[in-house]
Order: structure tokens, then C-alpha cells, then sequence
């Protein structure tokens, strides 16, 4: 059914924006980590989006269910700028020179990405509830 | 070359006849059946999503709680299709013969 459509859309944008936040989740909890299984300090990660035709079986796809999308988290990037450099020589991370490479997270870019992030996850759950109340009308007009 | 015959329209009359309304039977049955099925399935779909999240499973929240709406929605569309057919049966039974 064709009313199913914009809540599977729907569902693939709220399932990104969660992968989204559990980026950002990973950022804030490393924002001071220095040390990491693959050697340096943490690296800051941020997701890839990408559109995606919408799973139907094929015979039911009208020709306007192609141009629809729903998007979908293609790959998870890692920031390579590099580390920022603080003096601490009493770290057990520091170098020979006494400075610590700390990852290069900005916990208040990470914060509003965080509110853009949940902001776009109400929107699609509005249009999630849109769309049942367009089918509720629907069914009304039976009544 | 067939020998020209007469036609035997009768009996062929009555048969389609016949075939029409159990057709007809036939086809609002399935529709039912159908629908029935179609809202079952959607159910277990959704029964299944919330276990998974019971479950601490891959599926997310949200995947539940739409699972459940479409479910809902379903089951209202059907509700109204029943109740229309009731109906329609209805005022066909009290229609004065």
C-alpha cells in the first residue's frame, strides 16, 4: 500500500539521524581520549548520507515511487585533521618534546550538531504522524 | 467442414450464470481472506518488532512503533471493509420482494 511508503521513508531518515547520534555520542564521550586501540589520539567521526530507492516489491513501485527516496548512512568518515597539540608533560601520552596530541573534537560543534541531529529526527517522526493522520482521514471518509 | 447445427444457447445460459455468482463468491471471499491475511501478517510483523525490542535486538524503537502503526492501520482499514460489505448485505436483506 502506498500510504506504507512515506513510513518507510520515514523510518530509513530516523534510523540515520540515530546512527548520526551515536556518532556524535562517541565524539563527546572521546573528546579527551588520547590513546586508541589503532595507536594516536581519537579521531573525530561524522556520517555519510545516502539517498536510497525504497524496498518494494517490485510490481507495486509506480513510476512516481521511483523518484522517492528514503537515505541511508553509506559509510562512517574519520576527520584526518590533525590532532591539537597541549603542552602536559606528566602525561603518560606526552612525546619527547612534552606535548600531548588530543583528539580534534570541538565539544560545542559536536553540541549543535547533536540539536540538528534531534531536530531532524522530530521532523521525520511529524511526518511519520502526517501520514497517519492522512490515513485516519481516509479511513473517515468510510464513515 | 463441421455440419452447420443448431445452437444450444440454453444450458450454456444457465452455466455461466452460475459461474458468475459463485464467482462472484469466490472473489469476495478471497478478498477477505486476503485482507484477513494481509492484517495478520502485519500483527505478527509488529508483535515480532516488539519482542526484538524487548529483546535488546538490531531492531531500533522506531522500527517498532511503525511496525504497530502500520499494524493499526491495517486492521481499521479492515474493520471499515467489513463494515461496508455488512452493509451492503444489509440493505440488500431489506430490500422489499
Amino acid at each position: 500500500m502506498d500510504i506504507f511508503a512515506t513510513l518507510k521513508i520515514g523510518a530509513s531518515a530516523l534510523k540515520a539521524q540515530r546512527t548520526r547520534l551515536n556518532t556524535i555520542s562517541s565524539n563527546l564521550a572521546n573528546a579527551e581520549t588520547t590513546s586508541t586501540p589503532e595507536g594516536g589520539p581519537y579521531k573525530k567521526k561524522s556520517v555519510y548520507f545516502e539517498s536510497t530507492p525504497i524496498p518494494f516489491s517490485g510490481h507495486l513501485q509506480s513510476s512516481m515511487n521511483k523518484e522517492v527516496r528514503g537515505v541511508k548512512v553509506a559509510k562512517i568518515i574519520e576527520d584526518n585533521t590533525p590532532p591539537q597539540r597541549i603542552y602536559n608533560p606528566s602525561h603518560p601520552d606526552a612525546g619527547d618534546d612534552g606535548y600531548v596530541e588530543m583528539p580534534n573534537i570541538n565539544v560545542l560543534k559536536e553540541m549543535v550538531d547533536m540539536m540538528s541531529a534531534t531536530g531532524a529526527y522530530e521532523a521525520n517522526t511529524t511526518t511519520i504522524k502526517s501520514a497517519k493522520r492522512m490515513a485516519m482521514k481516509a479511513l473517515e471518509i468510510g464513515r | 467442414m463441421q455440419p452447420i447445427q443448431g445452437i444450444q444457447l440454453t444450458p450454456l445460459q444457465n452455466t455461466t450464470q452460475k459461474a458468475e455468482v459463485t464467482e462472484a463468491e469466490n472473489s469476495f471471499a478471497n478478498m477477505l481472506t486476503g485482507l484477513v491475511g494481509e492484517v495478520d501478517n502485519q500483527q505478527k510483523a509488529a508483535d515480532a518488532a516488539v519482542q526484538e525490542v524487548h529483546a535488546g535486538g538490531a531492531k531500533n524503537l522506531h522500527e517498532a512503533m511503525i511496525a504497530m502503526e502500520q499494524a493499526d492501520i491495517s486492521i481499521r482499514f479492515m474493520v471499515q471493509v467489513r463494515n461496508k460489505a455488512l452493509e451492503a448485505y444489509q440493505e440488500i436483506m431489506r430490500m422489499q420482494v
